[in-house]
């Protein structure tokens, strides 16, 4: 279902030969976008709250053993599983490819994260704290959002917005590169690239078309908007 | 106009006539639902350049302030270190300055040591309280009983603290901090004649070999090397550098290798030595690097001649072939760049095999070449060995010698047991801490006077490496003060004032600000008449001072005194058979030595290699672990010589089955409520080696038996990975 009524497809690469799996871009993404602080207990039960999570996979056995990372995001498919499913509309598709979440919309039937193939979103089953001063580091752009209401990555639709008063204000399109979300402006190998797919030259689509490329479950039909772009080593070069 | 195009355009007019300005189907289903901005208000942010002060790299940062509080930490593209990026510690420190724990005004001990009972006093009081020890000192004419205990510090406020000291007549200034680089340093001085650390250009480097250097987390300058690292990868159309570890557990570094080499702890020196004598047996070295260095190649053979493949084979417990092929791609590749780090030095021969590591690049022709390494230039000279400082200074508590000790940092902490320190301090009748929440070291304390958080804080920031040119970052405040703290050279200041005499003579600076700012328009050598507010403003616009002028330092040249490298056989507290295993204590990717601890979000961040969130762990081969009983998560008992922790255990395929790894930087006594009873301390396992005055944190063996299957591990992901690799194509 894509339809171009916008200039915008924004998309990202993510380089695996370069990630380090270092975390960088999961604080990033955790305060940029006031994901909850979840403790011991919580994650136990599977239910940490992070956006972006880097998956590690260990390949072969001692001596011969590799360990690989796969940092995983909301894949902002366009044949998302998720949005059909909703029965509220809070899950949607807007123009510029960015799979959406209206949070004020959500009444937490959890159908959307059931049908997630990736396991990207992430569902408040509490009410989560900031005790002072700690609250004050809290970000006034995103809402916080209290206990039943699934959240997800939105590529910090925020500094999208930004960037588009900013261009438009400006009469002209966003730049190439001037919209980072925080993981990729954090993270340091920049393995992480943001920008406009529906722009063959901007770096984001330059990248995606790499002999490296793949798309994470591809064979699910998701179509997801994030290429990643395979890692070297002996093995797959 | 084709008809076709005329068609298009009848329609879309039409349709936008009816539809009213509608664009998409999702907007006619569901109108009035979306809200123009997916509810979200993009707020104008302040951004104000400041510096990182979370490890010694001395990032640049730019810090997002809206309504007056500080948001989000981002990295400063202008800064030649980092770049505009930045690593997850580094984003962390908000959570210093807004942490529910932190301590707001100045304390004084009104329950036994280590109690937390303290009383609210007033600054006056807390200054006069210490100023009257002081004076005490200084009537009794024992102006050693004074002891200052500081991290490493660079810049003015090392210039301060010394100045402090010397002016009150105390020699008992110590700087300390776990993982610092001295033995790196001694290494250089003794190869190379002068004490610069390295600095590696690993974004040009076709062949980067690392002995136990673990760049990507905290070798160093880990976001600047990770960004080189990136570069090296994939950054050159047609190279893609090629990246080998030694060392015998897999770091987050070694995972990015293309090839793992599981060294015995201990044997890097020798391995490196092996690949040397290859290196120079089939004539793969550059002969003109080894004239220009003044050595010969029939020479350093002869002095090599021990390290023969088998023997080094053997000393390392890696096949013979895979070492004659690296030793061989090595020579072959160039440019090519070895790397030493931490995991080799904090060996009993740890400076002989970061030495043997030179001699590798030597043989290449490395240094002083694009690709390889040069002699840095962000802190040329600095300590060579605080830890037989350190010692002195136990030694001299020990004595009952110190009286009144000034603390800055979490000695209590990050000082392993088995010095001495613990005892030596709680011998001291005066504790005096400067930390911002109650650490170790503060809970002891007799008088805490709370430091600002680095984002309320002026300062320099000289990162310690990662740069061939002069860098001064400035810190600068970017929210108003929370509570009522001070920061720590401003209460230095404050007592010499209250001291009088000399002290105050010395010390005339009202705030630290001006002394800051004196110090940094020395630096800039402004001519008389140009105005330096202007220069001032505009530095700390942009961070800091990035222009300084080349480094002076003439690059590497061995020295003509300096010996061959002959790293000894490696040394273990413990008997073998008692204690069968290595440990291997290394720093955490999320909280460095301990000091990211108190940070939920850095709690939160599931450790890269294993997942684990909010506690500590031991890391266990996965044979080893079959043959012990041990399963994922089993809670188990490790015993060193030194001392005793239960912790989980986590089956860990990544680490030589005779070695077992704690990572460092939980087991808090205090450090506020996120830090205070998560996991464990591994220093306190550590045991010294006999007399010797270096810190060998990495040879000490244990024994490791299963007490339950409670472990309480908590990780993020599946021990394997939540998705099936092979469905992933990864």
């Amino acid at each position: 279902m894509e339809k171009m009524t916008s200039q915008y497809r924004w998309g990202m690469v993510v380089d695996l030969d370069r990630c380090t799996g270092c975390g960088a871009c999961v604080v990033a993404c955790q305060a940029e976008n006031n994901v909850a602080i979840c403790g011991k207990k919580e994650i136990s039960e599977g239910r940490n709250m992070h956006w972006l999570r880097i998956e590690r996979f260990w390949v072969g056995k001692y001596p011969d053993v590799r360990a690989r990372f796969l940092p995983v995001l909301c894949q902002h498919c366009q044949d998302a599983p998720c949005e059909p499913v909703c029965p509220v509309y809070a899950s949607y598709h807007n123009p510029d490819g960015l799979n959406g979440q209206v949070y004020n919309r959500c009444v937490g039937t959890r159908y959307c994260g059931n049908n997630c193939p990736y396991a990207v979103r992430v569902f408040n089953f509490y009410n989560h704290e900031w005790p002072k001063p700690l609250d004050n580091q809290l970000s006034p752009d995103m809402t916080v959002r209290t206990r039943g209401v699934m959240e997800k990555c939105t590529f910090c639709v925020q500094r999208i917005r930004r960037a588009k008063e900013d261009a438009k204000s400006e009469n002209r399109a966003i730049r190439d590169g001037e919209i980072q979300p925080a993981c990729a402006q954090t993270c340091p190998t920049d393995a992480l690239v943001f920008g406009n797919m529906a722009d063959p030259r901007s770096r984001v689509a330059i990248l995606s078309r790499s002999p490296r490329r793949f798309r994470l479950l591809e064979h699910l039909g998701t179509h997801p908007s994030i290429y990643y772009l395979k890692g070297g080593g002996r093995e797959h070069v | 106009m084709k008809r076709r195009t005329f068609l298009q355009l009848g329609t879309i007019i039409a349709a936008s006539a009816v539809l009213d300005g509608c664009r998409s189907k999702n907007e006619q289903l569901i109108p009035y639902l979306i809200p123009p901005d997916e509810g979200v208000t993009p707020g104008k942010g302040t951004y104000y350049a400041s510096s990182c002060n979370a490890c010694p790299a001395g990032c640049g940062i730019l810090v997002r302030v809206s309504e007056g509080r500080a948001k989000k930490i981002e990295g400063n593209p202008d800064h030649p270190i980092n770049r505009g990026k930045l690593c997850a510690r580094g984003q962390a420190i908000v959570q210093e300055l807004y942490h529910p724990d932190r301590v707001p005004h100045p304390l004084k001990r009104n329950g036994p040591r280590g109690s937390g009972a303290f009383t609210r006093i007033s600054w006056q009081e807390g200054i006069g309280l210490l100023a009257d020890k002081l004076k005490a000192l200084q009537r009794e004419q024992n102006t050693n009983g004074l002891a200052l205990l500081t991290p490493h510090l660079r810049g003015t406020l090392a210039e301060l603290t010394s100045r402090f000291m010397r002016t009150f007549g105390s020699t008992n200034h110590v700087s300390y901090e776990l993982l610092t680089p001295d033995l790196l340093r001694a290494a250089a001085r003794r190869s190379f004649g002068h004490p610069s650390l390295p600095y590696y250009d690993i974004a040009e480097t076709r062949y980067l070999l690392s002995f136990g250097a673990d760049f990507v987390e905290n070798h160093l300058s880990p976001v600047k090397y990770g960004s080189a690292f990136g570069q090296m990868r994939q950054g050159r159309d047609t190279v893609r550098g090629h990246f080998t570890y030694v060392g015998g557990r897999m770091s987050l570094t070694a995972a990015s290798a293309d090839r793992w080499m599981p060294a015995k702890p201990g044997s890097e020196g020798a391995l490196a030595l092996g690949m040397a004598r290859l290196i120079l047996a089939e004539s793969l070295y550059d002969s003109g690097a080894l004239a220009a260095n003044g050595l010969e190649a029939k020479k350093l053979l002869a002095a090599l001649d021990r390290y023969d493949l088998p023997r080094v084979t053997q000393l390392s417990g890696l096949p013979q072939g895979a070492i004659a092929e690296v030793a061989r791609e090595f020579a072959s590749t160039r440019p090519a760049l070895a790397l030493a780090g931490e995991m080799v030095a904090f060996q009993s021969n740890g400076p002989e095999s970061v030495r043997a590591v030179h001699l590798l690049n030597l043989l290449v022709g490395s240094l002083n070449r694009p690709g390889g390494i040069y002699p840095d230039a962000g802190f040329p000279s600095g300590p060579e060995n605080s830890f037989a400082e350190l010692l002195a200074l136990i030694e001299t508590m020990h004595g009952g010698n110190v009286k009144v000790a000034m603390i800055h940092g979490d000695p209590l902490y990050s000082v392993p047991p088995a010095t001495g320190f613990h005892d030596a301090l709680a011998k001291v009748p005066f504790i005096v801490s400067f930390s911002s929440l109650l650490d170790d070291t503060a809970l002891h304390a007799d008088l805490v006077l709370p430091d600002h958080a680095a984002l309320e804080s002026w300062g320099d920031v000289i990162p310690v490496a990662g740069t061939r040119e002069p860098v001064v970052g400035l810190m600068q405040p970017v929210v108003e003060p929370l509570f009522d703290t001070r920061q720590f050279p401003e209460v230095l200041l404050a007592t010499a004032h209250e001291l009088g005499g000399r002290m105050a003579a010395a010390l005339p600076d009202e705030s630290y600000l001006e002394l800051l700012k004196g110090a940094i328009r020395k630096q800039a050598g402004l001519e008389a008449g140009v105005d330096f507010e202007a220069t001032w403003v505009d530095l700390l616009q942009h961070g800091g001072s990035f222009k300084g002028k080349s480094s002076k330092l003439t690059g590497y040249r061995w020295g003509s005194d300096a010996p061959p490298p002959l790293p000894e056989d490696p040394d273990f507290a413990g008997d073998p058979k008692t204690y069968p295993f290595h440990l291997i204590v290394y720093p955490s990717t999320a909280f460095y030595d301990g000091r990211g601890a108190p940070y939920p979000w850095l709690q939160q961040l599931p450790d890269p290699m294993t997942t684990v969130v909010w506690g500590s762990w031991v890391e266990i081969n996965p044979e080893t672990a079959a043959e012990l009983g041990i399963g994922f998560g089993d809670l188990v008992e490790v015993t060193s010589p030194q001392g005793t922790l239960r912790l989980p255990a986590v089956v860990y395929p990544g680490i030589r089955p005779d070695m077992v790894a704690v990572p460092l930087g939980q087991g808090h006594g205090g450090m506020g409520r996120y830090a205070q009873g998560q996991g464990v301390n591994p220093l306190a396992l550590v045991a010294r080696q006999g007399t010797k005055q270096q810190p060998a944190w990495n040879a000490t063996r244990v024994r490791i038996t299963r007490i339950s299957g409670k472990g309480e591990l908590v990780t993020a992901g599946h021990p394997q990975g939540s998705l099936r690799s092979e469905l992933v194509e990864i």
